[in-house]
């Protein structure tokens, strides 16, 4: 059994230490370590979208990353964008407009549109399709993703 | 006082989003239990092989394995995997849970490892040393039936499984009599359901009892705990069946695969639980692939446009094995070939074939899509060459709506007779040019032409089976709160059951939405049950969960009635609350009328404590819903990219119960057809090996691919439920390649080039199909 490596990760603002192999993906680190399994497994080949996290508020492939990568750096996880009492303005604009069916892709999209929209505060329809690009649904056909982005968006605008 | 507005029909937001949004969903690979391992699966390199030996000893060595087996070591222990829609005199061409001496696909499960993490488990798998003797594969249908061909069980000597066969009316006569006979030959390429979630499971047995638990991605926990239960020789008692969250299924999940056979035996050696989860790329070799036919069709036509007659000779590519859904694409093809036409006349000849690829079943309209490819293709076919108007043509043929109910003379297997019901196929279709603007389309069309643009305009238009049987199950009951919990055997991925069913039962009992409670996925908690599949639901499920919630609403006022002294016909129903009617202040809740149902001596004579019933729908026939498509599509002629411009869909699945549902499952059917129609194929080489085993190489449609679909919907009510609700889950995917094709065919037209594949059409094939039209000879 090769070295394990302790990595020092803040997950949703929570620091945690883990001891991990070094081939463990960053996707298995969240789901399996520390039981964020929001983040889901689509194609563990950076394809898909499914596994989106924000690595320091990027998005990032978690399936393309190994744990020992984000050694020191933050990651938010789909758990660490809402709660219960406060859904967060995409999460709500996905519910309002039916932008998902069986749930599975819907945590990469949730995550890529907050990241997407923090830097694109009115974007134009171009740019939604362009950040949609890389997330496959197979339930909905888009169309009320497009429309929740865009009601996502005009929320936002909204001066807090 | 105004009635409180009813759900039902109404633009309810889903119930179960919060949860997932919030992830917090539990789908199969997010359950974790105590002691729990890993299994992972050796899988055939070959298409065709004979298996010398399989050498597993340094696999076992490997530090972490805990178990390894092959078919030898279970051959004992489990019967073959069933197919439920085999004919009798079908060959019983069944897989086993593990190749046995012979591999016949490449991904076919070889061995299985259990070690502590799936990490080790993959590795040990990697050490598995198997000899094989490669055999001739046979990949495509010509090669398969040809009589030299290798066969794939040497026990029936051919490789055709089944042949299916419909007759109806004097079609010899009607091409004797025929001013004109059109003939086509139809390819239908391989493309599937690619659920975003894989499929996985685990299986735990209970130490003592034996007892096993199944957690599966599946559409059919019911299902699974019976072919599970016939597998392994065990009794259904001691088996079950939990679908949690299931990520997507679409028909991919309606199969029961080894690995829900291989958990639950490795669990019972190991007496630890054990987890298996698909990765994409097994997905891509070993889940059902779908769709590929060829089709020879003659068209019987008078001079006026009537077709009169349809002779057909198709074949069905069902790869490896008869798969549990393996013959009904090919039964649905042909028993719903001429669609919304009369054509009197009809003989239909349709051949399951075996080949080394990936077993094929259904996949979201299983037989619906080529079906309605093949007939809309040929009608515009007809047109062309009469001179007719497209929609023309189409009305003069189809049945009206005074016609029906219609006996079509033809039968699908499982779900029985093709009796269409209700609909009114020439408006949907109007409704259809209405919206999209057919005759403003033609003068823009002729203007495009003029200015050298190649756009062209696509109907489709279908009947579609939905809301088959056998019948499914609904307990509802009410708690001494008041509230009411539905138990349904119809389990989703996706479709929104537990807002569509809450809809329905809050409305019997005239309550609050959130008052309702919707169960399902769990075969202990609900003692039986059917599964979702052929757009069923809704229609049999809800039916059911709205005829047990109304027994439950009877049995309370009864109660009402005699703990208030007064006869039932005094009472009325309001607002959750039995009144006696003018006299609102002598009343009882649901939750006074639960609790004094199960309280001691003052319930009526031959009463049954609870408030709680169990129904039992059976629908007394099939419920047809129908559609028309109609696609706009631009090819650029110098990249050969298909743009679609426009696309419109007029749906009728009788009542709608949530247009925002089934808005969401049209928008999705219709992006999966225009996926299979430009963007995907499972594509194999001459050895039968899978060249697309990724999302690099298997492309799915992005959010750039899809255009906006404008919906409308006509509602015929089906007169085989209480309520008119047909199915709505799979019409998507089964109008839009025969829309889309036929536009490319129309926006193709003046170059000369004939369409009779469904696809893909992707930009290199288009532009290929271009550059032949004008110079044959390359």
């Amino acid at each position: 059994m090769a070295t394990e490596v302790l990595v020092d990760v803040e997950v949703n603002g929570v620091a945690h230490q883990v001891r991990v192999p070094p081939r463990l993906l960053l996707s298995d680190l969240l789901r399996d370590r520390l039981g964020l399994t929001g983040t889901h497994l689509a194609c563990e080949q950076g394809v898909c979208g499914a596994c989106t996290v924000l690595l320091d508020g990027r998005p990032v492939r978690s399936c393309l990353l190994f744990g020992v990568q984000v050694d020191g750096q933050q990651v938010t996880t789909v758990e660490g964008l809402g709660d219960e009492q406060a859904l967060h303005p995409v999460q709500q604009a996905f519910h309002d407009e039916h932008g998902m069916q069986c749930g599975f892709c819907t945590s990469g999209f949730l995550i890529s549109t907050a990241a997407f929209l923090e830097e694109h505060p009115e974007p134009s329809d171009q740019e939604i399709l362009d950040m949609l690009g890389g997330h496959l649904c197979r339930c909905t056909g888009y169309q009320n993703i497009i429309a929740a982005v865009r009601a996502a968006a005009s929320r936002q605008e909204v001066p807090s | 006082m105004t009635a409180r507005p009813k759900y039902v029909g109404g633009a309810v937001k889903r119930r179960e989003d919060k949860r997932l949004l919030l992830g917090r969903g539990t789908y199969v690979a997010d359950i974790q239990l105590n002691g729990m391992v890993h299994m992972a699966v050796l899988r055939s390199p070959l298409a065709h092989a004979r298996i010398n030996s399989i050498d597993i000893s340094a696999a076992r060595q490997h530090p972490g394995v805990l178990d390894v087996v092959t078919f030898d070591d279970i051959r004992d222990l489990v019967g073959p995997l069933p197919c439920i829609d085999l004919f009798p005199d079908s060959k019983q061409a069944l897989h086993t849970v593990l190749a046995d001496s012979k591999v016949r696909y490449v991904g076919e499960p070889v061995a299985a490892v259990v070690a502590d993490d799936p990490y080790t488990a993959e590795d040990a798998v990697d050490l598995i040393d198997v000899d094989y003797s490669p055999l001739d594969p046979v990949v495509d249908l010509g090669s398969a039936l040809r009589d030299d061909a290798p066969v794939l069980y040497e026990e029936f000597g051919t490789n055709v499984a089944n042949t299916i066969h419909h007759e109806v009316g004097d079609v010899d006569a009607a091409f004797a009599a025929a001013d004109r006979v059109f003939s086509e030959r139809f390819d239908i390429h391989r493309y599937g359901a690619i659920p975003m979630e894989t499929r996985g499971v685990i299986a735990a047995a209970e130490v003592g009892t034996g007892r096993v638990t199944l957690w599966s991605s599946t559409q059919f926990p019911h299902l699974a705990r019976q072919f599970l239960a016939g597998v392994v020789s065990l009794p259904e008692s001691h088996i079950r069946v939990i679908a949690p969250d299931v990520g997507g299924g679409f028909g991919a999940k309606c199969e029961f695969y080894s690995e829900e056979v291989l958990a639950p035996v490795l669990t019972m050696r190991l007496g630890r639980p054990v987890k298996w989860i698909e990765d994409r790329r097994e997905h891509m070799l070993s889940t059902t692939q779908a769709r590929e036919q060829t089709h020879d069709v003659e068209a019987a036509v008078n001079a006026d446009g009537t077709v009169t007659g349809v002779r057909v000779t198709s074949y069905t590519n069902n790869g490896a094995a008869m798969f549990t859904l393996a013959t009904t694409p090919a039964s649905i093809f042909s028993a719903m070939l001429r669609g919304p036409y009369r054509i009197p006349n009809y003989r239909a000849e349709s051949h399951s074939v075996l080949t080394n690829k990936t077993p094929l079943a259904v996949y979201r309209g299983a037989g619906h899509p080529q079906a309605a490819f093949v007939m809309e293709r040929m009608m515009d076919i007809i047109a062309f060459n009469l001179g007719m108007d497209r929609g023309e043509l189409r009305l003069r043929n189809m049945l009206t709506s005074d016609e029906l109910p219609s006996d079509r003379g033809t039968e699908i297997v499982l779900a029985g007779k093709v009796e269409y019901d209700s609909g009114d196929y020439p408006r949907c279709l109007q409704m259809g040019l209405d919206l999209i603007g057919y005759h403003e389309f033609l003068d823009e069309q002729a203007a495009a032409r003029h200015d050298g643009r190649y756009v062209g305009l696509g109907i489709c238009c279908y009947v579609e089976e939905t809301a088959i049987g056998p019948y499914e199950s609904a307990i509802v009951r009410v708690d001494s709160s008041g509230k009411v919990t539905v138990l349904t055997g119809s389990s989703p991925h996706g479709q929104g059951h537990v807002t569509t069913f809450s809809q329905l039962v809050a409305d019997e009992f005239d309550i609050d939405l959130e008052d309702v409670t919707v169960l399902h996925g769990d075969t202990d908690l609900i003692p039986d049950g059917v599964g979702t599949f052929a757009s069923r639901s809704a229609a049999i499920g809800g039916a059911a969960a709205r005829l047990a919630a109304g027994r439950v609403r009877q049995k309370a006022m009864d109660l009402a009635a005699h703990l208030l002294e007064v006869s039932p016909s005094d009472l009325e129903w309001r607002e959750g609350t039995a009144q006696v009617i003018g006299d609102p202040s002598h009343a009882m809740t649901l939750g006074e009328l639960a609790q004094a149902a199960t309280a001691w001596n003052q319930l009526p004579e031959g009463f049954e404590f609870n408030l709680e019933a169990t129904h039992r729908h059976q629908a007394p026939g099939i419920a047809f819903a129908n559609a028309t498509h109609i696609a706009i599509v631009e090819v650029h002629p110098r990249t050969g990219q298909v743009t679609i411009l426009r696309y419109g869909v007029v749906h009728d699945c009788g009542r709608v119960i949530n247009p925002i549902i089934v808005d969401g499952q049209v928008h999705g059917g219709v992006a999966q057809g225009i996926g299979g129609t430009l963007l995907e194929e499972f594509a194999y080489d001459e050895t039968g090996q899978p060249l697309t085993t990724s999302f690099l190489d298997y492309l799915l449609p992005t959010a750039s691919d899809i255009p906006h679909i404008e919906t409308a919907h006509l509602e015929s009510p089906t007169p085989l439920n209480p309520y008119g609700f047909k199915g709505a889950g799979e019409g998507g995917a089964v109008g839009s390649p025969g829309a889309i094709v036929n536009a490319l065919a129309d926006a193709l037209a003046p170059l000369g080039v004939t369409l009779t594949s469904d696809g893909p059409y992707t930009p290199a094939r288009v532009l290929g199909l271009i550059q032949q039209a004008s110079d044959p000879a390359t």
